[in-house]
């Protein structure tokens, strides 16, 4: 029944005498446009593609001489030491909670920003305070931890200097692990928002200007125009950003843990992240496998993610949907 | 027509640019292939030649050396900068020995220190023929895991008899069997050196004195006592500016002290398994038997992190820079090794607190000084391997013999130019030339040949006090016992996550114990730890590293 209702369906659409345009000739008619995606085509080709199947070091005893292919296959064995630690998942709590907030502090923030950003009249001023925004962004993460250790440390940090001057009680941070979340969430968004903000700022730019005029004319104030036209104008864009941050969900921000953070045993209840753990436990021993297995667990869990999110999102909004 | 134009020539660019780092690279490892069949079958002629020729010796001059090569010696260390000048130099003339003896020259591929052991691996996993002798240590450079991973060439005797025939000629045979894995020798190792790296503490003995303590410190009480002193006679001092990686070698201490407790080196960081001296052959973990040893460290250590010994932060702490502190006088102690004392002890212009303070005089409390219990060092601490990836393993080891021997090569390479890095005096000590300076002409920092040092062509440094030195090497000498493990190498493939687990669990709890961070009583986090350490495995490791000690020793 349901065979023949569908033979029905398709059969007029394979009979509409539709022009049949050959392969080259499409290739031909948009030779321009391919052209100019071939690069990333390329690039990707040649940086995810064909790397892919050394996945397969994950899986092998890997010894330099065999190569990846010529190792002992071992199955799961190298997934082993993730498992046993008996923290996965703990380490996959704080790495994905971590990284929620940072993506949706981070994308509200920056929606905020872009927003003030637009709504500023006088041009050197927004352009300063663009910029001073964006500078963070470049500051090697490296110099945050010590620039973090200098502010806050107990003996002879800024924080603790005016404390003890003020004849207040001196804040112990690296003994407290309840005070990193918050400290590394404004971190983040100290170091992210302003380069954050340039691409919700770009999207508004991109806003018709007549809907705006329009709505004034309309008599739409400040606020309203905000509400009405373009936090609606953005949600594409928002959508699609938070999809790209969401596959990216178990994968820690290593740079900004490690540096600030370091190897700090009393803070890890808070703080330690998969990759965090991962350095840690095997850079005594070098060991490429277990690494990559660790990269495929995060890469799966992060594939689930996305195509899940993306499920929904087409679910409710076909047009916002990545694919 | 022009937007057209530009995208054709971004894509045409963009492509040609692939391609031609496509063809690079495949151009790059058809070339290492060959490379490697090449060393193969270079390996096999050796062995016929060798069977030709009875002799070793008279082999070495049928030798074929008509090509020229660059052989590239890997070590760890800073590249030359200020010194970079001198270097050359030194290379120059190094190399006009090594062309006319061997027709070979020498390059030296420096692995900086920040990181140095994952560059260093990596840098023997690419295979690709960068290297052909290679620095390397059983202890402290992963000798045994590259060994294993295939990244060392096997060297026969045949191959060492003919190329390099002193070195074969001046290493036991019994010290060949510690270089051996699975019946084949991979290292060659530096066995001829005096040298002394267990640890202990550095202290100010004028301190010391001060403090009452008339013959310096020797236990860890005495320790206590001393940095009490310090804290309260100098608030200007930290006693000791410790960063957060000396957790290990404090516990580790604290527990040669204590016990008779032998350790296994290169299992993992924090040498966590061993035998007794009386019984060196059924292995224990220390710290799972000696509780109560543990809390009493547990609560030392807290008296000590509120006597202020280190800063409040110290776990955080990444940039002290405490030996340097120590030379001008403004730290009171240093953790390191005996080797280190060797220098702080000695009156040279970089420590300064000899000229500043007449009186100051540096004491050494080695760990395991109250029991005597002193392991010599392990004669692969240091030792040079041929990588499995060199095109020229035979001239490497040709290089290597004269390096290692040859007392024109190995003054050069170690000390560098007679009258400009060193010189020697009339007692046959080693110099320093007028108008030296330290920051442009230092060979013998810069080079790190520690990998075949040689005792017969050493020339001792007049700068370093040796007096004090000799005086402690032969005590040790008089109380050690020899490394007793050399011939272990663990097959770790079946344990590596329970141990990988075990070094996390320990790094994370020592830490806070050793700095007296824990919270709650000492007995809490000993119990805690232990309960930890059990639960990731640790009985299972000692058992299977019993196992193959049985195979081994019985």
């Amino acid at each position: 029944m349901d065979k023949a209702l569908n033979a029905g369906k398709d059969a007029p659409v394979t009979k509409i005498p539709a022009p049949k345009i050959s392969f080259w000739k499409k290739v031909k008619k948009s030779k321009v446009l391919l052209l100019m995606c071939l690069p990333a085509v390329l690039f990707f080709f040649f940086f995810s593609y064909m790397p892919m199947p050394g996945i397969w070091v994950a899986f092998v005893k890997y010894n330099y001489r065999d190569g990846i292919f010529g190792s002992a296959f071992i199955g799961l064995r190298n997934f082993e030491f993730l498992a046993t630690s008996g923290k996965l998942f703990d380490l996959t709590k704080n790495t994905v909670l971590y990284n929620l907030a940072f993506i949706l502090l981070g994308n509200t923030l920056a929606v905020f920003v872009a927003i003030l950003l637009n709504e500023m009249r006088g041009r050197l001023f927004k352009k300063i305070s663009q910029t001073i925004m964006f500078l963070p962004y470049f500051i090697s993460q490296v110099l945050i931890g010590i620039l973090v250790f200098n502010l806050l440390n107990y003996d002879t940090g800024f924080v603790n200097g005016i404390l003890s001057s003020m004849g207040l009680e001196k804040w112990q941070p690296y003994a407290e692990p309840g005070s990193w979340p918050p400290l590394l969430i404004l971190i983040y968004l100290w170091q992210q928002t302003g380069y954050n903000s340039v691409v919700y700022f770009a999207a508004i730019m991109g806003i018709d200007s007549e809907m705006i005029e329009a709505a004034k004319v309309d008599g739409a104030n400040g606020f309203q125009k905000i509400r009405y036209i373009i936090l609606p104008n953005l949600k594409p864009t928002i959508v699609i950003l938070l999809l790209f941050a969401l596959g990216g969900i178990v994968k820690g921000n290593f740079g900004l843990f490690y540096n600030v953070v370091g190897t700090n045993p009393l803070l890890y209840s808070t703080t330690d992240i998969i990759e965090t753990y991962v350095y840690r436990a095997t850079m005594t021993d070098f060991n490429f496998s277990t690494a990559s297995a660790v990269g495929l667990y995060q890469s799966i869990i992060g594939f689930i993610i996305v195509v899940t999110v993306n499920w929904i999102v087409r679910k409710v909004e076909p047009d916002y949907s990545l694919f | 027509m022009k937007k057209k134009l530009v995208a054709l020539l971004l894509a045409a660019t963009m492509v040609t640019g692939l391609v031609g780092c496509g063809n690079s690279s495949a151009s790059s490892s058809t070339a290492s292939n060959p490379s490697s069949s090449s060393s193969e079958s270079a390996e096999e002629s050796t062995k016929e030649n060798t069977k030709e020729s009875t002799e070793g010796e008279t082999a070495a001059a049928d030798i074929d050396t008509s090509e020229h090569v660059v052989i590239t010696y890997m070590t760890t260390g800073e590249i030359p900068t200020g010194t970079k000048e001198k270097y050359d130099a030194m290379m120059v003339e190094l190399n006009k020995i090594l062309t006319e003896k061997v027709n070979a020259e020498l390059q030296i591929y420096f692995i900086p220190w920040t990181d140095y052991l994952s560059n260093y691996n990596l840098t023997l996993a690419s295979m690709d023929g960068t290297v052909d002798l290679v620095g390397t240590a059983s202890d402290w450079l992963d000798a045994w895991p590259n060994a294993k991973n295939g990244a060392f060439l096997e060297l026969s005797e045949d191959m060492l008899k003919t190329y390099a025939p002193q070195t074969w000629e001046s290493v036991p045979a019994s010290n060949w069997d510690l270089c051996k894995y699975n019946g084949e020798i991979y290292l060659m190792p530096e066995d001829n050196y005096a040298q002394w790296v267990n640890h202990g503490f550095i202290y100010r003995l004028d301190y010391a004195k001060e403090a009452g303590l008339e013959d310096g410190v020797h236990s860890w009480a005495d320790l206590t006592e001393y940095f009490r002193y310090v804290k309260q006679a100098y608030p200007d001092i930290i006693p000791w500016d410790s960063d957060g990686t000396q957790y290990g070698q404090l516990a580790s201490g604290y527990i040669l002290s204590n016990t008779d407790y032998v350790s296994i080196d290169g299992l993992n960081s924090g040498a966590m398994w061993g035998g007794t001296k009386d019984d060196l052959y059924t292995i224990y973990s220390p710290y799972v038997t000696e509780t109560d040893l543990l809390v009493e460290y547990a609560k030392m250590m807290k008296e000590w992190d509120q006597i202020g010994v280190w800063k409040t932060d110290v776990l955080n702490n990444t940039a002290s820079t405490n030996r340097d502190d120590y030379r001008i006088g403004r730290v009171a102690a240093e953790q390191h090794h005996t080797q280190t004392w060797t220098d702080l002890v000695s009156h040279t212009p970089a420590n300064t607190i000899y000229a500043d303070t007449p009186d100051a005089a540096s004491g050494f409390f080695y760990f395991g000084e109250e029991r005597d219990n002193v392991v010599a060092l392990s004669i692969t601490h240091g030792a040079m391997a041929v990588s499995a990836g060199s095109n020229n393993p035979e001239r490497a080891l040709m290089v290597y013999d004269l390096l290692r021997n040859d007392p024109d090569c190995y003054k050069l390479l170690c000390y560098g130019i007679q009258g400009v890095s060193w010189d020697m005096d009339e007692s046959g000590l080693r110099i320093l030339p007028e108008g030296y300076n330290q920051d442009t002409d230092n060979i013998n920092g810069t080079t790190n040949y520690w990998w075949g040092r040689n005792d017969n062509l050493e020339i001792r440094d007049a700068t370093r006090n040796w007096s004090e030195i000799d005086k402690l090497y032969d005590h040790y000498d008089s109380v050690k016992i020899e490394y007793p493990y050399g011939q272990f190498v663990a097959d770790v493939d079946m344990i590596q996550s329970q141990i990988n687990n075990i070094n996390e669990i320990h790094t994370n709890y020592m830490k806070q114990i050793s700095f007296g961070k824990y919270k709650g009583t000492a007995e809490e986090i000993v119990a805690e730890y232990q309960a930890a350490l059990e639960a990731a495995g640790i009985n299972d490791v000692t058992a299977e590293l019993q196992r193959q000690f049985d195979e081994l020793y019985k």
